[in-house]
């Protein structure tokens, strides 16, 4: 995950408060976004950025998963993403993100 | 007991400074960990910190090869360590080009053990893999979380000095060390040992691993040779009597080129090899066996070639990186270009 959205999620989660924010992620393959998803709760596992060793415990969600999708309006939905979600392995992605999630998500 | 004294060598990226848009910052130093230097503050515990992080740009480095080791090793020395940490760069070329530097600059003048983290086809593995203890990691950062314990562990093996595996069982890239041991089996009963388990399928590890080339696609042929300008060029050492350039006879920094305008044949008096690969005698007594001068000349009055080129280039192969042998091809073949040249014949060993 990049210096800037590190910086900008750590900012966020001083502003509201880290219960308060879900991360909802849109990445099209499953390594990259399991790394997100461990950023923004255990901390930059590649240890360059802002979360480098500060863990947010923020709960993050892949865009393809049922709890996040089933809140969006299907016409939306199929418009924006359900291209993306017959090329991609979204198997894969969800059980990345899913398993950081619930190791490392506090809230 | 005191702890011992790391210090740590990462770029502008990893030192949270900035991306690619800040590689061109000079370095700089701070006290204790920074970035990576936390996971590795985690793994050293109680026996060993991380006094201070040097940090410094990978274009600056790269672009001021000189200077950046000379003040990077200043800041290292400046604290003391016991242990240089450098990257880990996974396959960052010129991350790890530094990295590989400064460990060479560390081992050589402040004689203090390297440890770092690379991909092995990251450049600065072939380039600098004598230097340090190079553990081997997986391409890109997300490597970092199994890098930094087998680095860690690594370090403080060394710091505590335990005597070190082999590298396959320690996790490091081989720095090309021999060491004898006494095998239980003779060798003709350990290579057919191998063999068999090769053909049976099982795993097997080579005593002798061969090194791994590229491929080069070969270009279209010469149209018309008896109108091509041919240049000689040569890994194979042969240089003018006495090697004015100190082309080193192994691992060679530097190439040379040289005139040979009037000369048909090279002599003993003229001419020898700086290679230290090979028995030099037939070499140094006619050097035409390695840099084919008198036939080419030949060629020339007869006409089957256009004509010689005025100047040769020649290195040692020796032991030389691929990444450095590749870099004076670059600018062989620019000159060369330039100069009008049709076709190369490249001579070994």
């Amino acid at each position: 995950m990049d210096l800037e959205n590190q910086a900008r999620i750590k900012e966020l989660a001083e502003k509201l408060g880290p219960e308060n924010l879900v991360v909802i992620l849109g990445g099209a393959e499953a390594e990259a976004s399991g790394l997100a998803a461990e950023t923004v709760s255990n901390g930059d596992p590649t240890f360059a950025g802002p979360l480098a060793g500060v863990s947010l415990g923020l709960p993050a969600y892949h865009i393809f998963e049922d709890a996040i999708k089933n809140l969006v309006d299907p016409q939306v939905y199929d418009d924006q993403v359900s291209m993306m979600e017959m090329v991609l392995d979204v198997d894969e992605i969800i059980k990345e993100v899913s398993t950081y999630r619930e190791q490392y998500a506090k809230f | 007991m005191s702890k011992f004294r790391v210090v740590h060598y990462i770029n502008q990226y990893f030192g949270q400074i900035g991306g690619e848009e800040k590689a061109h910052v000079p370095p700089s130093c701070k006290e204790g960990p920074v970035g990576p230097g936390m996971a590795f503050k985690a793994v050293l515990g109680e026996e060993a910190e991380i006094v201070a992080t040097v940090i410094c740009g990978d274009s600056w480095f790269a672009e001021n090869m000189e200077e950046a080791k000379a003040t990077v090793v200043k800041m290292i020395a400046q604290h003391k360590p016991d242990l240089v940490i450098t990257g880990p760069a996974f396959n960052a070329g010129r991350y790890g080009t530094a990295c590989g530097a400064v460990a060479e600059a560390v081992y050589k003048e402040l004689n203090v053990p390297v440890i770092s983290g690379m991909y092995p086809e990251n450049p600065g593995v072939d380039m600098y893999r004598r230097y340090a203890l190079i553990v081997e990691t997986g391409d890109n950062a997300a490597a970092m979380r199994k890098a930094v314990p087998a680095m860690g562990k690594l370090a403080l093996k060394v710091l505590r000095g335990e005597s070190l595996g082999t590298p396959q069982e320690e996790g490091y890239i081989s720095r090309g060390i021999r060491k004898n041991y006494f095998a239980e089996e003779r060798g003709s009963k350990r290579a057919v040992d191998m063999l068999v388990a090769k053909l049976k399928g099982e795993e097997f590890h080579t005593e002798y691993p061969m090194p791994q080339f590229d491929r080069v696609e070969p270009n279209p042929a010469v149209a018309d040779i008896t109108k091509a300008r041919i240049a000689l060029v040569t890994s194979g050492g042969i240089v003018p009597k006495g090697n004015p350039d100190h082309i080193e006879s192994s691992s060679a920094s530097k190439y040379g080129k040289y005139d040979i305008e009037g000369i048909d044949d090279l002599t003993a008096e003229t001419h020898q090899t700086a290679h230290g690969g090979y028995d030099p005698v037939y070499a140094n007594q006619d050097a035409d066996r390695v840099l084919p001068v008198d036939v080419l000349r030949e060629m020339e009055k007869e006409g089957k070639i256009g004509s010689l080129h005025r100047y040769y280039y020649a290195t040692v192969g020796n032991g030389t990186a691929v990444a450095s042998a590749k870099r004076y091809a670059e600018e062989i073949a620019a000159e060369l270009k330039q100069d009008g040249v049709d076709a190369v014949i490249l001579t070994s060993t």
